[in-house]
């Protein structure tokens, strides 16, 4: 069997060097994020299918980080607890974790590769009512701008494609929310959300 | 953008467009760098994913079940792939998989009855047979659990897929591996990032193969 290397790859480049043209949306993403983490928020992730783990990875970065020396922050994701996702299947499962552990002043990061995120979207758009800053991690051809704060789209309609580009987005935040966080300038700054 | 900032409201905010500007340009070297590890994995594993794709679609023809395990980010990317070839969206089959850290009760009864080292090793002696696949991540290669999971797999008969980085580590000299696809970088989260790739290439060519069987 041969792969059809050239056309993975192809995909991939295009899309990758796409990232480095959003870098400055990423960069005040992170500097909002940074903000509300100074001012005693915590960081709320969900998704569904291969997106929930990346919740749960998103969430462990924060909370237990790869690197030694740097300070554990609070983050966790709604889309680990087997009981909380099939029991409130009909309610909305992360609106409803929302509405019940979120606060003002947190921050909620929705992470999704398809097109159809309705899910993702109505905790985005009730986390926005509830006063935190919110992000979405999306695709080309998936959530628009319109409910969140941050936007940040992998720039590929492929949801394997888009998912790589979404994992180097989140492990940037969080390492770049540490180097906001690290900087004495950090506190003088203001945001509007 | 809703949180512009407000230059006006502080002395400071200055020098915090200038330290956007240097974060900036880090995010697009990293972006850059991902993108230059990305095609050196793939050309360089290119072969070893096709001879790994070739063993796993025989596997899942003759009825085999994918398990998936790794510590931390690394399980959060077993619980993905898994996710992947059980349910890969419209249009494509889907796979028996999946990953050994989703049950929470298995998970603490395990590790506060024997030990952590031991939690994958046990499923896969109670839920493996010899025509099953395990696929095993940890980015240092060095994490015991895995190790033993997959040596466990390997004298049940299973196929045996090892994804590490840096070296290799104990992933690379414990004997167990069937497939061994390690990422050339020593960044934890590079290697994690391309891992993705090797995976979602992985389960592309099996799905080629079964279709191409059919």
């Amino acid at each position: 069997m041969t792969l059809a290397l050239g056309t993975y790859l192809q995909e991939r480049d295009e899309a990758g060097l796409a990232l480095a043209e959003d870098a400055e949306l990423i960069a005040r993403a992170c500097h909002a994020v940074a903000l509300r983490f100074h001012r005693g928020g915590r960081l709320l992730s969900f998704g569904t299918g291969q997106s929930a783990a990346d919740a749960a990875h998103l969430a462990v970065e924060f909370v237990h980080p790869v690197i030694v020396g740097k300070r554990a922050l609070p983050a966790f994701s709604l889309a680990n607890d087997a009981s909380a996702l099939s029991g409130l299947a009909r309610a909305g499962v992360f609106a409803t974790q929302l509405r019940l552990l979120g606060r003002a002043g947190d921050i909620a990061v929705g992470i999704t590769i398809d097109e159809d995120c309705a899910e993702v979207a109505a905790a985005l758009a009730v986390a926005r009512e509830m006063g935190m800053t919110t992000l979405a991690l999306t695709k080309a051809g998936g959530l628009d701008g319109t409910v969140v704060d941050h936007l940040l789209t992998a720039r590929s309609r492929d949801p394997r494609v888009a998912r790589e580009l979404q994992m180097t987005t989140y492990h940037v935040l969080w390492e770049l929310v540490h180097v906001f966080l690290n900087d004495p300038r950090l506190a003088a700054t203001e945001i509007s959300r | 953008m809703s949180d512009a900032l407000y230059p006006f409201l502080s002395p400071a905010a200055g020098d915090v467009e200038a330290l956007l500007a240097t974060v900036t340009r880090s995010t697009v070297e990293k972006a850059r760098e991902i993108v230059a590890l990305r095609r050196e994995v793939l050309t360089l594993l290119g072969p070893r994913i096709a001879a790994c794709a070739k063993a796993l679609a025989a596997a899942f023809a003759g009825g085999g079940r994918l398990f998936t395990f790794g510590n931390g980010g690394s399980s959060t990317d077993a619980q993905a792939v898994a996710h992947l070839f059980l349910a890969p969206g419209p249009g494509h089959r889907r796979l028996p998989a999946m990953s050994l850290t989703a049950d929470v009760a298995l998970l603490t009864a395990l590790t506060n009855d024997i030990g952590f080292d031991a939690v994958f090793a046990r499923q896969l002696a109670a839920l493996g047979t010899g025509t099953d696949i395990a696929m095993g991540i940890s980015t240092s290669g060095g994490s015991l659990n895995v190790v033993r999971g997959l040596q466990e797999a390997k004298r049940l008969g299973m196929v045996t897929v090892g994804l590490a980085g840096s070296g290799g580590g104990q992933l690379a000299e414990c004997g167990a591996v069937d497939h061994l696809l390690v990422i050339p970088s020593s960044s934890v989260h590079r290697i994690q990032e391309a891992q993705a790739t090797v995976c979602h290439v992985l389960w592309e060519s099996v799905r080629r193969a079964l279709d191409e069987a059919d």
